[in-house]
């Protein structure tokens, strides 16, 4: 009944205008035959009343009111103007937010998510661990569940050193097999995909596989496909251009698909090859799509029967594991430790208050227009408008304007924030294959959501406080007369110092990040910044082992202490001031050799300090003294020297003997394996302490060992230039005289010391967040001046008679002036006021990500205020100036 | 005895009820039943019933389609559904019970009361 009553009104709405006229041809009709005396009524009336039984008035209601606001909106072009740009900013960054996370968190990773699993070999003992899977038993897999999977496919991941001749960045990777791209049924974009024999272990044939956003950063040259790279020093060729946006498996995904045969190209960290291809070697992830029609819980008892069967035939390798299938891992957010995540939700929300912020402005804005358009309504209402209708009109009316607002801001932020995601490519220490944040309907969609919840806020409360007066009362009254009461003030007065609030809220925060900003890049990090450069190599991801590299390191070292201009060179393991590092537990050896594990820390003998590995002259270089004791030796640089040594910071040597001479003394590892564990280390030099990173201002423990004890691939050269000679100037020279050494060795970074600081990823987060909140602080204080200006034009306007007569009768202009200046300030102060309480939590939250700040920072709590104060007095100023121009003939003719 | 003007609802209940007598008839034809039947009593702005048909017709309880009329005009002919039968029963049912309510009270006398 009901299902039929809608289809009839889908007809109707469909084939609504044969429907109208086939009723006035029927009512003609019958017009015609009645003659002369019966009335037959108002035939328009009968029309629209039989309309209503159509059943779809509200919808030619809603064109109506659309049409009605277009018009309104298009005779006050200044107010829609404003209005629209307040929108599009307030939504605009909204969109742009949304987009990210969409990108990261919402969208689908691959079309078709729901069939498809990760397959894996699980323990079945009780604690059911998972394993990955040799290549003999993932074919093995692949061969007895072509029933159960359409495609099933298996893949290894790790970090190889990626180079387009342009120097080697380490980038994510991924060796996959022939069907990998099917299983997500996202083949590449250009060229092809990996073929059957090139994914045969040992088949080692160089092609490669690059990911969307590498292409686009190199160019999205068209001629990419054939062309040539080094991948871990090796000659690959590119075959393909993965999808835009694909990522496999996990966001971030690769930025590199290898054929799963150039698996060896991979090296380990200490720059052994991995070995591939037998039962015994299980690296491999599987992942599969299931056949369609297969539910997973058909699926799962048939992989067990396989897997039964595998563990019967290979009992050595399978026994005691079983097949499981589970959903792949998802999404990798790699989210700066716990501070910067409480950083990032932050970020997230000041979006939000940009919006309030645009909202009460816009809200103010209305309402001023609103007590203009007084007459229109009481007209209205009295020709029967309902209070209803008429709210809805005004609600039109708003969401017609926030709707253009978002679509605007749709288009700029799509731009930006693309923009801004190419443009972390190249910053991020990793290469991977960036998140498409472009649009799709959920962004739409969120627009659209934003534009609603915005026209919620900023025109429900005026629709309503403008809707409830009398009509009568206002009709009587002239347009202009007196303006809106001692309570339409108040609302103006509460939005503006909403506005100003919350507007303190974003630039004081800001103001914080500015402030951190500042202070890393004046901090002292206890050593001479200038004149230092950096060169970052790693061997291994050229495949060298490590006979190899540390010839490698011996060898440029030695080159670049003969280059010009070059004062001294040396070479570390982790370069001051980069957070991310190695720390051992150092204890005095022969003491607390059995310290229980998890032994209390405060009693504990050990100390946590960073431990690098450094050649001669580290200290030199760093502009640091030799406390005590000597260098390394150049004898130290090369294994086999004899006794172990080390060198550490005057910090450790106060830690571990307090008020004694630590020079000479033996210490030891606590936490070391292998050949390193508790043997003793003598303390041969105490050079100072030097900062462990920027957002710790305490100096850190260090212990230095020499580059012959202990191996490490991946190393940073350090330089010092002599005086006089320019950092800058000797970068070019610098990265030539690298490459002449060895062509083949991945150099991941030449640079200066202030750029290499710049360049981590704390002081990297504090830029953009500093960038961001300065943004949305800039717009939000933009904002409350536009709404100060709003409120005090319009109060000026509608005072108009009372100055004119104040002005006739004698009153000094600057007394008004100062009026109209007093009002405005009162309003400020307050929300100044609630806005510093804002500030203040919010600095609390925003404190440990920020360096050498305090939430309660006197500089910024002192500025943000005065710039508002400020910014507000000559928006209420230029009103102000107008009431005191006020011609007092004029003012009073207009009654 | 004044003409009278028809309220929405009776009307409805007054289609139904001609429709089911007479067979399917157009718009006119109706109008021109009720002025029969009422013996002129009842005054009917005859427009007034293309609605009440209308809405009826979106219920359910009566269709329609064209067809030619007596004198060879093209008119668009009413006739009762299943549904309406239904509704013109229960309707039917639920005006005797108000009017025979109705009657009592109008008929009801002191001592009937006391």
């Amino acid at each position: 009944m009901i299902i039929g009553e809608w289809i009839r009104r889908l007809g109707y709405l469909l084939r609504r205008r044969k429907w109208e006229d086939e009723l006035r041809q029927e009512m003609d009709s019958h017009r015609a035959q009645m003659g002369a005396p019966p009335a037959f009524g108002n035939t328009l009336r009968l029309r629209e009343e039989a309309r209503d039984a159509w059943g779809w008035r509200w919808l030619d209601e809603l064109a109506q009111d659309a049409r009605f606001a277009w018009r309104t909106l298009r005779h006050s072009p200044g107010f829609t103007l404003t209005a629209i740009v307040t929108l599009a900013l307030g939504i605009g960054v909204n969109i742009g937010m949304f987009s990210l996370i969409n990108g990261l968190l919402l969208r689908p990773l691959y079309a078709g998510a729901d069939d498809v699993f990760g397959v894996h070999s699980r323990s079945t003992m009780p604690s059911g661990r998972n394993r990955a899977l040799s290549y003999p038993n993932y074919r093995d897999i692949r061969e007895g569940t072509t029933d159960i999977f359409a495609n099933l496919a298996a893949s290894f991941t790790g970090f190889v050193g990626l180079d387009f001749g342009d120097g080697a960045r380490s980038t994510y990777a991924s060796a996959v097999t022939a069907n990998y791209f099917q299983v997500f049924t996202a083949p590449p974009a250009y060229g092809r995909s990996f073929t059957a024999e090139e994914e045969q272990p040992g088949a080692g044939i160089r092609v490669a596989i690059i990911s969307y956003s590498i292409w686009e950063e190199h160019g999205a040259d068209p001629a990419m496909l054939g062309r040539h790279v080094r991948i871990n020093g090796e000659q690959f060729t590119v075959v393909g251009v993965a999808r835009k946006g694909f990522a496999g498996t996990s966001i971030p995904g690769p930025g590199v698909w290898l054929p799963l045969g150039a698996h060896e190209t991979f090296s380990t960290e200490d720059g052994t090859r991995r070995t591939f291809g037998t039962r015994e070697a299980p690296t491999l992830s599987v992942v599969g799509r299931l056949q369609p029609g297969m539910a997973a819980e058909t699926a799962a008892p048939a992989l067990a029967t396989v897997g039964r069967r595998l563990e019967q035939a290979f009992p050595s390798i399978n026994a005691g594991y079983s097949l499981a299938m589970s959903r792949p891992s998802g999404r990798l957010i790699f989210m700066p430790g716990g501070s910067g995540a409480l950083t990032g939700v932050l970020l997230m929300l000041m979006p939000a208050i940009v919006l309030l912020v645009a909202c009460l402005n816009l809200a103010d804005l209305l309402l001023a227009r609103g007590h203009g358009r007084r007459q229109e309504l009481a007209i209205r209402s009295s020709l029967g408008g309902g209070r209803s209708r008429l709210v809805r009109q005004l609600l039109t009316e708003g969401f017609l304007l926030a709707l253009t607002g978002g679509a605007v801001g749709l288009v700029v932020s799509t731009w930006a924030t693309a923009k801004l995601v190419a443009s972390l490519g190249p910053m991020l220490p990793v290469v991977v294959s960036l998140p498409d944040v472009g649009l799709d309907w959920r962004v739409f969609l969120g627009t659209v959501a934003f534009s609603l919840v915005a026209t919620l806020i900023f025109s429900a409360g005026p629709a309503l406080s403008l809707t409830r007066r009398a009509a009568a009362a206002d009709l009587k009254r002239h347009a202009g007369d007196e303006g809106r009461g001692r309570a339409g003030a108040g609302i103006g007065n509460a939005l503006v110092i909403g506005q100003i609030a919350l507007s303190l809220l974003l630039l004081s925060s800001g103001g914080l990040f500015v402030t951190s900003v500042i202070r890393t890049a004046a901090a002292d990090p206890g050593f001479r910044l200038d004149g230092g450069l950096v060169v970052v190599v790693d061997p291994a991801l050229a495949g060298y082992d490590e006979a190899r590299g540390r010839q490698a390191h011996l060898a440029l070292l030695d080159r670049l202490r003969t280059v010009p201009g070059v004062e001294v060179v040396t070479i570390g393991s982790r370069p001051p001031f980069m957070s991310s590092g190695d720390s051992r537990k150092v204890a005095p050896f022969g003491f607390a050799q059995d310290e229980p594990a998890g032994a209390d820390d405060s009693r504990s003998t050990s100390v946590g300090a960073v431990f690098s590995v450094v050649g001669r002259d580290y200290a030199r270089v760093l502009g640091l003294p030799q406390l005590s004791g000597r260098d390394f030796r150049d004898a130290e640089m090369v294994p086999g020297s004899g006794e172990r040594v080390a060198i550490i910071d005057d910090a450790l040597a106060e830690k571990l003997w307090p008020g004694a001479d630590a020079l000479g003394r033996l210490i030891q590892f606590l936490d070391a394996k292998g050949p390193d564990a508790r043997q003793p280390i003598r303390v041969i030099g105490i050079i100072p302490a030097v900062k462990h990173s920027p957002g710790n201002p305490q100096p850190y423990p260090h212990v230095y060992v020499p580059l012959g004890q202990h191996y490490e691939s991946a190393m940073t050269l350090q330089l010092r230039v002599a005086g006089g000679v320019s950092e800058e100037d000797m970068l070019s020279t610098i990265s030539r005289v690298v490459r002449d050494v060895d062509e083949r060795l991945p150099v991941l970074s030449v640079a200066t010391w202030r750029n290499h600081l710049n360049a981590s990823s704390d002081v990297r987060l504090q830029a953009t967040a500093a960038g961001v909140f300065s943004a949305f602080g800039g717009i939000a204080l933009l904002l409350a001046g536009l709404g100060v200006y709003g409120v005090k034009s319009y109060v000026v306007s509608r005072r108009t008679r009372e100055f004119g007569i104040r002005i006739a009768i004698g009153a000094h202009p600057r007394a008004l002036l100062w009026q109209v200046l007093r009002d405005g300030g009162r309003t400020t102060t307050i929300g100044i006021g609630i806005g510093l309480l804002l500030a203040l939590g919010a600095g609390q939250f925003l404190q440990g990500s920020l360096y050498g700040v305090n939430s309660i920072e006197p500089v910024v709590l002192v500025t943000a205020p005065l710039i508002l104060l400020a910014s507000s007095l000559l928006a209420s100023y230029i009103p102000a100036r107008r009431a005191t121009k006020v011609d007092p003939m004029v003012a009073l003719r207009s009654e | 005895m004044a003409k009278r003007d028809v309220q929405q609802g009776t009307l409805a209940l007054i289609v139904l009820k001609i429709l089911e007598v007479l067979g399917p008839l157009h718009g006119y034809g109706i109008a021109r039943r009720i002025e029969q039947i009422s013996g002129k009593l009842l005054a009917v702005n005859q427009g007034t019933l293309y609605p009440v048909l209308l809405k009826l017709e979106q219920e359910g309880a009566v269709a329609s389609e064209w067809g030619t009329s007596e004198n060879n005009r093209r008119a668009r002919f009413y006739r009762l559904t299943a549904g309406g039968r239904k509704q013109l029963r229960a309707q039917t049912q639920e005006w005797a019970q108000t009017t025979a309510l109705m009657d009592r009270f109008i008929t009801a006398k002191a001592e009937d009361l006391a």
